[in-house]
C-alpha cells in the first residue's frame, strides 16, 4: 500500500499534505490556522508599528545590540496589548500541536506500516540507522513540536502538518517549498548533474528542487531518520525519484567535488554557530568548482532594527528556536565568504527568505 | 566576533516562552488562563459549528445520515467556502478587539508569507 493511500484516505485534505484522523480535527485546526493568520500574521505590520512608537516615545535605541534589545524586550513586554499578542501566539501554538500529535497518533500503527511499506519501493530510496548518535543540539524541541525532529516516529508528518497550520496556506500544495527552490543559484557553467539539499526535513524543497532538475541525481539528508522515511514517503506520493540518508551535514558522507549545487533551506538557524561552521567547510570540501551553495535563512542583525531584534527573540522563546538569535547575530554570509565561498550580492533588506548565495572557486 | 558571542542567546532563557509547559506572559497567570480558555472555548464551538453545517447539508441532499458519511466524508465547496468565511467573521469580531488600542481590529487576515 503506498503512503497516498494510507494518509490521504479521509475528505479534506491540503494539496499533499496528510489529513488529520476525523473531521473534528480538521476543523479545529481550521480554526487554529484562520485565528494565526487574523491574530497573529495580519499584527505583525500594525503591532510593530505600535511597538516601534512605544520605544520611540520611550527613548529607547533603535540599534539592533544585544543591550538596547535587552532593553526593548523589558520596555515592550510591560504592555498589556503586546502581552496578549504574544500569549496568544503561544496558546495558539500548544494547541495546534496538541490536535495534530494526537490526531496522527490516533493511527499511529496504520502511518508507521504505510512508511514501513513505501521503504520497499521506488522511485528513489531512503537509508537510515537505528543506532545512528544524535548530537545532543538536535534533541531540542523546534517549534515545540512535541518529541522535536528525533523523538517521535512521526515526527516527519507531524512537522509536514504543523508547516502548513504554520505557514498559514501559504506552503499548501508546496508553494513556499517551490518559491524558495526557485531563488536557488544555478551553478557556474550550469551543468547540474547532482543536486544536495543539507537538512532536507520532510524533503518538501527537495522535491521541489527535483521538479525543477528532473533529470538531476537529487540528494536529501537529514539528522532524523524519521524525517527521511517520511520524506521519501512523501516524494514517492509525488513520483519522484530522491535518495534520502539519515546524514550529519556536518560530517557529509559524499566525495570531494561531487554536487553542482548544494542547497541549506531554513537549516541554519536551527543548529549553534559552531555547528554552522562545519557545515560550511563540508559544503566548500563536496561542491565541485564553479559549484553553487544557496543558504535560505532569516537575515543578520546587521540589517535590523531593535524592534525587528525584539521580535526575533520572542519568537525564538515562544517557537522553541534556541539557536535563532546566534544565527541572526552572526551574519553567516561573512563566515561563509571567510571559509572561501566566493559570494553572489546579498539583499540583506530580506527579513526572511534572505539568500546567501556563494560559489566554489576555480582555482 | 568569538564563538561565546555568537551564542548569546540575548536573554532568551528569561522570556515566558522559553519555559517549556505553560508559561505566563501576564503578572497574574489568571489572565494567561483566561485568554487560552477563550481561544480553546472558540475553537471547540467551532467544530460544533462545522458538524451542524455539515449534517444539515447532508440531511438536505440525502434525507439520510450515517455517522460514517459525517467523519470521512467532507462538505461541499460552497459550503466550504461559507464556512471559511464565517470562521474567519466569528475570529474577528470575537478576538479583534484585544487589538483596538492601535487599529489592529481591523486587520485583514493574511498566511504567514
Amino acid at each position: 500500500m503506498g503512503i497516498s493511500e494510507a494518509i490521504y484516505k479521509r475528505g479534506k485534505t491540503a494539496g499533499v499534505f496528510p489529513s488529520l484522523s476525523t473531521r473534528r480535527d480538521e476543523a479545529y485546526m481550521d480554526f487554529i490556522e484562520s485565528a494565526r493568520n487574523l491574530l497573529l500574521h495580519a499584527q505583525q505590520e500594525p503591532i510593530g508599528e505600535y511597538s516601534k512608537l512605544l520605544l520611540k516615545n520611550a527613548g529607547k535605541s533603535m540599534e539592533p545590540d544585544p543591550k538596547s534589545t535587552a532593553e526593548a524586550i523589558e520596555l515592550l513586554m510591560k504592555d498589556n496589548v503586546l502581552k496578549t499578542y504574544y500569549r496568544i501566539k503561544r496558546t495558539l501554538q500548544e494547541s495546534f500541536w496538541e490536535c495534530t500529535y494526537s490526531s496522527l497518533h490516533m493511527r499511529k500503527n496504520d502511518l508507521l506500516r504505510a512508511l514501513d511499506d513505501a521503504e520497499k519501493i521506488g522511485p528513489g530510496s531512503v537509508a537510515y540507522d537505528l543506532d545512528f548518535s544524535i548530537p545532543e543540539y538536535a534533541t531540542a524541541e523546534i517549534h515545540i513540536q512535541p518529541g522535536g525532529n528525533v523523538n517521535d516516529p512521526l515526527s516527519g508528518l507531524l512537522y509536514d502538518y504543523g508547516s502548513k497550520v504554520f505557514m498559514g496556506g501559504a506552503a499548501d500544495n508546496d508553494m513556499f517549498a517551490d518559491m524558495q527552490a526557485s531563488a536557488v543559484a544555478t551553478p557556474q557553467n550550469n551543468k547540474v548533474h547532482r543536486i544536495l539539499d543539507l537538512g532536507c526535513s520532510a524533503g518538501v524543497t527537495t522535491s521541489a528542487l527535483k521538479r525543477i532538475y528532473p533529470d538531476a541525481e537529487v540528494w536529501g539528508i537529514d539528522i532524523s531518520a524519521h524525517m527521511v522515511r517520511y520524506a521519501h514517503a512523501r516524494a514517492l506520493g509525488q513520483n519522484l525519484d530522491i535518495n534520502f540518508k539519515q546524514m550529519l551535514a556536518e560530517e557529509l558522507d559524499f566525495e570531494n567535488n561531487h554536487f553542482d549545487i548544494v542547497v541549506a533551506n531554513l537549516l541554519f538557524h536551527e543548529v549553534p554557530v559552531s555547528i554552522s561552521r562545519k557545515i560550511l567547510s563540508e559544503t566548500l570540501r563536496v561542491l565541485r568548482p564553479g559549484g553553487s551553495f544557496t543558504l535560505i535563512d532569516f537575515s543578520g542583525d546587521k540589517s535590523r532594527d531593535v524592534y525587528t531584534m525584539f521580535f526575533g527573540a520572542m519568537d525564538a522563546a515562544d517557537n522553541g528556536e534556541p539557536f535563532l538569535p546566534g544565527f541572526v547575530r552572526s551574519n553567516v554570509e561573512e563566515i561563509m565568504e571567510a571559509r572561501g565561498f566566493e559570494m553572489h550580492p546579498y539583499d540583506p533588506d530580506k527579513f526572511i527568505l534572505a539568500e546567501r548565495i556563494g560559489f566554489k572557486p576555480n582555482h | 566576533m568569538t564563538d561565546k558571542k555568537l551564542n548569546d542567546l540575548d536573554g532568551l532563557e528569561n522570556l515566558p516562552g522559553f519555559k517549556r509547559g505553560n508559561p505566563t506572559y501576564f503578572e497574574n497567570e489568571v489572565i494567561d488562563h483566561l485568554i487560552s480558555i477563550t481561544l480553546e472555548l472558540g475553537a471547540e464551538l467551532w467544530v460544533v459549528k462545522d458538524r451542524l453545517a455539515h449534517v444539515e447539508e447532508v440531511l438536505s441532499e440525502h434525507n439520510k445520515l450515517s455517522l460514517d458519511s459525517l467523519s470521512t466524508g467532507k462538505p461541499s465547496a460552497l459550503l466550504q467556502e461559507q464556512l471559511d468565511l464565517e470562521r474567519t467573521q466569528i475570529i474577528k469580531r470575537i478576538y479583534g478587539r484585544l487589538y483596538s488600542k492601535y487599529g489592529g481590529d481591523v486587520a485583514e487576515e493574511k498566511s504567514a508569507i
